[in-house]
């Protein structure tokens, strides 16, 4: 392998310059998505029906510790024909308030997607055509064109790291410093956010409630009762006297 | 947040772990972690190992790190974690990712140019 003698001032002027720029953009975005982004409103009907949702999925979990006369009726709440709640509340489609969900939109391109494109373009222009440095193992030549992006050179080694992507490698590579800077929920990083939205069970927020009601009733219709302390006593009193009787 | 976790251990006996107390303890140790890491890059890249020499000081950054946790949590690690080697293997990858960018960048300023 022939060893490249690479200026000193990349390293001053390219190579350092875009850790320090992919550092920074990161931090900003997280404070300006903190500072432009709105709390998500809930309607009062939402939440009801989100925590209907879950009491319905509790009572098909834990029922059976309940006696028979609880569980039918709470059974009976959800599912009665005629009164029960998941058969009464006819609720429309959630209507998205049009106008909001064209700022979160617009809001969440700002955010993610605007200093991707304009920091990747500047980067790809100011610092264009410059090896910057050699990553320390060897690697294949398939890794030539993801490394040296905007460097055609076929007799390069496919070890040497392009400054473009380089870029790439630390907005990848920077993921979890943000973590370490920023703490748990920091908005640097953009597939963080889907994570969150997996997590919040109580808040989420079912988009379609008739759908999602069918679907519980429907599990909640096929749920039997099954008493798992049906035989509680015999057996409390069979650990209790069986100390007693070995002693 | 105070949701409960069981597990049952090998005698049979169930024990009862505080969901959101166990995920606090997880995101520290994930902090060290991530710390370690870097470190380590940082190390390896100013001196100059190359090749499988660093990948193998991650691997020992990694094992030392779960060795210092454990000497940390003592011999009452059950208290906090539910799982040891859980403690080794979580977030290896993610780890290896932020070890090689700050090997290569280390090791581009040191011994690159």
């Amino acid at each position: 392998m022939t060893e490249l003698l690479i200026d000193p001032d990349i390293r001053v002027w390219v190579f350092l310059p875009i850790v320090l720029i992919t550092f920074l953009v990161g931090i900003v975005r997280h404070y300006v998505s903190i500072l432009i982004s709105t709390q998500k409103k809930a309607e009062i009907t939402q939440i009801q029906d989100s925590q209907a949702m879950i009491r319905a999925r509790l009572l098909r979990e834990n029922g059976k510790y309940l006696s028979a006369q609880s569980f039918s009726m709470r059974k009976n709440y959800f599912n009665n024909e005629e009164t029960g709640y998941f058969k009464t509340q006819k609720r429309a489609p959630v209507a998205q308030n049009s106008s909001a969900m064209l700022t979160d939109m617009v809001k969440g391109n700002f955010i993610n997607v605007l200093p991707m494109v304009v920091i990747g373009g500047w980067i790809n222009w100011m610092f264009s055509g410059f090896v910057t440095t050699k990553v320390p193992f060897p690697l294949t030549l398939r890794f030539k064109p993801m490394l040296q992006r905007g460097v055609e050179l076929a007799s390069l080694d496919a070890a040497w790291v392009s400054s473009a992507s380089w870029y790439f490698l630390n907005v990848f590579g920077l993921r979890s410093i943000y973590t370490l800077v920023l703490g748990e929920n920091n908005h640097a990083d953009q597939t963080q956010a889907q994570a969150d939205a997996m997590t919040g069970a109580a808040m989420t927020m079912p988009q379609d409630p008739k759908a999602a009601f069918k679907a519980e009733w429907e599990a909640l219709e096929i749920t039997e009762y099954h008493n798992a302390l049906k035989n509680i006593d015999a057996d409390m009193l069979a650990i209790a006297s069986a100390p007693a009787a070995s002693s | 947040m105070n949701r409960v976790k069981t597990t049952q251990s090998k005698t049979g006996e169930i024990i009862a772990y505080s969901e959101g107390a166990i995920r606090n303890n997880i995101s520290a140790v994930e902090y060290c972690r991530t710390s370690m890491a870097a470190i380590s890059g940082c190390a390896a890249g100013i001196l100059g190992l190359s090749g499988t020499l660093g990948f193998l000081f991650y691997f020992l950054s990694v094992f030392v790190l779960w060795i210092l946790v454990l000497v940390k949590s003592g011999t009452q690690w059950r208290k906090f974690f539910i799982n040891r080697r859980n403690l080794l293997t979580n977030q290896f990858m993610g780890g290896l990712c932020t070890y090689v960018l700050f090997w290569t960048f280390l090791y581009g300023m040191a011994h690159v140019y």
